[in-house]
């Protein structure tokens, strides 16, 4: 049967990491380091956080930081309610990390040191982005797919597409609705809170959304056949 | 080879490799390193060298030879970038230099790319004539002995990039530095799957009791690794929980303090029957294997580590790991994930006590432990970054590539 739909094209991305040479053996080289250090670097330390997928702790690598190696568990709460993707850009998220931390140290302006060795290291890194060799032509492709794709596939459509195309946009919802014409499913995708979630946990809302969807779609051609 | 990884490793990195594979068709890929045997940068040649060659590169892998002295200085060299008090002279620099000028009738420089391993060859950058030059430094490099970085890091500038394990062992040289960790073979025989009478062959050698639960560790008798904190440990525990201890470690009769650190260990075991010290001799990976298979929870309560890869190893076989918190540790275990962080031989016993009552708990985490290696820490991922390095860095170092 000739298709003339644009299929979904799964790609996803590897992330390299490269050494900036710049470490920080306190919250206050921390705070300064924030303020030099490349947009790439911040990046990586905040959004790609959501790339490794196995924690919901901590949402980025300073809270990360702050609350295992400095043991500063306050700062570490109020770091990790940082939702990177509320910003538009790098500069602002910059901004409110300095803020969060200026706030904490003007209240207890000597904290601990990191021990030798817990130093934190400032990355950024080299993305090589590729096609991962699945597409899909319609709803049902497209969840069998969303099931079986690599979670880095996960990553690239759901969460890197947001910095990506900007305005609390994915790729996925951005297909549904612009090459499916469903725009209460692509609402739904984009309703799924994103900072709440690891990559498996957005798998399962999206399997979940996208089967109901199939099945409503079956229902319906069920009852137009009878 | 490669379709042997298939269902193994990740997709992605399959196609990837496939991808790059394509891309550098036919091209020459230089591995140069000082050994064809023994250690773990030479293990896992021997593993990349045919999975590169199967995706369509001339993947080739030379030695430098050298003779005592010049491995003596090699060795001080490697010592001293862990950190260990060195003594070094001029004359040993230029001997280092000169070695590896020797070496240059034997060796073929010609190639696209040549990831040089370790400090040995490091001055080979020094006859470049052609290609990208990446050093390749598997060696703990964060807190270093004196001047021996800047003794190096003359002739690391002239490389085009250098790949560190951690971000810990990287050195500001002013070039790209790339940050890969390493990796295990999920095919090799310390790792492929084993049938069960194999494992039993094994726990029959050495006389273990399959129907008890078995603390493990594998690892050199080296005070770093703690083997008496683990048997400290296994005693707290032992008041609470029946369970048996293994110690497999070889038998290190070339180094002095091994042996001393092995007697320690034995004379503080005593004479508990539950207690067993395993002696491997080199070449026992599937002893080691079976071993690990068999465990119901693996240790590496180090110390002080290196990259510790026999975490990953145990993490592939669906093992929670108790592991301490230094070196390449915390990067394999995600604390209270895939195992647990421990500085203490309190801390691990606490940590035993806790799986031994939880069954489901050490399945869940061996479970998570072995799909976080397939992620992260397999042959396959390795070699897909090195090969991702040569086209970031032949394609001008930028952020993102699409290819």
């Amino acid at each position: 049967m000739a298709n003339t739909v644009k299929p979904f094209q799964f790609r996803q991305c590897i992330n390299i990491p490269k050494s900036t040479g710049y470490k920080a053996n306190s919250l206050k080289q921390l705070r300064d380091l924030i303020n030099l250090v490349s947009d790439e670097s911040i990046y990586h330390h905040t959004y790609q956080y959501f790339l490794k997928g196995n924690l919901l702790e901590y949402t980025s690598d300073f809270a990360q930081w702050v609350g295992e190696s400095l043991e500063d568990r306050a700062l570490s709460e109020q770091l990790s309610n940082i939702d990177p993707y509320e910003y538009g850009n790098i500069s602002a998220l910059r901004k409110v990390l300095i803020n969060v931390i200026d706030s904490y140290l003007k209240n207890f302006p000597e904290p601990r040191d990191a021990l030798p060795g817990s130093e934190f290291y400032f990355l950024d890194t080299s993305a090589i982005i590729f096609n991962s060799g699945v597409a899909a032509r319609n709803l049902a492709e497209f969840l069998i797919a969303i099931q079986h794709v690599d979670p880095a596939s996960i990553y690239f459509h759901f969460f890197e597409a947001r910095s990506r195309l900007g305005q609390s946009v994915d790729d996925f919802s951005k297909w549904v609705e612009e090459v499916l014409g469903k725009d209460d499913l692509a609402e739904k995708i984009r309703a799924i809170d994103l900072f709440m979630h690891n990559i498996d946990g957005i798998r399962e809302h999206l399997e979940e959304l996208i089967t109901e969807e199939v099945k409503k779609d079956m229902d319906s051609i069920g009852q137009a056949e009878q | 080879m490669i379709d042997r990884y298939q269902n193994i490793a990740p997709k992605g990195d399959l196609i990837l490799l496939n991808k790059l594979g394509e891309h550098f068709r036919d091209r020459s890929f230089l591995h140069i390193n000082s050994t064809k045997e023994g250690g773990g940068v030479a293990e896992i040649l021997q593993r990349m060298i045919p999975l590169m060659a199967d995706i369509g590169i001339d993947a080739r892998w030379d030695v430098i030879n050298g003779d005592d002295k010049f491995f003596d200085i090699t060795k001080r060299i490697h010592n001293a970038i862990q950190g260990n008090p060195q003594k070094f002279t001029k004359s040993m620099w230029d001997y280092h230099f000169d070695v590896n000028k020797r070496n240059l009738s034997d060796l073929a420089l010609e190639a696209d790319a040549y990831l040089i391993h370790d400090p040995q060859p490091l001055p080979l950058i020094e006859f470049r004539e052609n290609g990208t030059w990446i050093w390749r430094c598997h060696i703990d490099a964060s807190n270093p002995y004196g001047d021996v970085c800047d003794q190096l890091i003359r002739y690391c500038k002239k490389y085009d990039s250098a790949i560190f394990s951690m971000p810990s062992f990287a050195r500001a040289m002013g070039i790209s530095e790339f940050i890969i960790p390493p990796s295990i073979d999920p095919l090799s025989e310390k790792n492929r799957e084993l049938s069960a009478d194999e494992i039993q062959g094994t726990m029959d050698k050495f006389n273990l009791d399959p129907e008890r639960p078995m603390i493990l560790q594998v690892s050199r008798f080296d005070r770093f690794k703690d083997p008496i904190g683990v048997i400290q440990a296994y005693r707290l525990v032992k008041k609470y929980n029946d369970c048996v201890l293994v110690l497999a470690g070889s038998p290190a009769s070339d180094d002095p303090e091994g042996a001393e650190v092995l007697n320690e260990v034995k004379e503080f075991a005593s004479d508990d029957p539950d207690i067993h010290i395993l002696l491997l001799p080199p070449f026992s990976d599937k002893d080691i294997n079976a071993l690990q298979r068999a465990a119901t929870i693996v240790m590496q309560k180090s110390l002080k580590e290196g990259f510790g890869l026999t975490v990953s190893e145990a993490m592939w076989k669906g093992k929670p790991v108790i592991g301490g918190a230094t070196g390449g540790i915390p990067l394999q275990i995600v604390h209270r994930y895939t195992g647990f962080l421990v500085r203490t031989a309190e801390g691990a016993a606490f940590r035993i006590r806790q799986f031994l009552n939880n069954p489901v708990m050490i399945e869940r985490m061996g479970e998570q432990g072995r799909e976080y290696v397939r992620n992260n820490f397999l042959l396959t991922r390795q070699t897909r970054d090195y090969l991702s390095v040569w086209y970031t860095i032949e394609n001008g170092d930028r952020p993102m590539f699409n290819i």
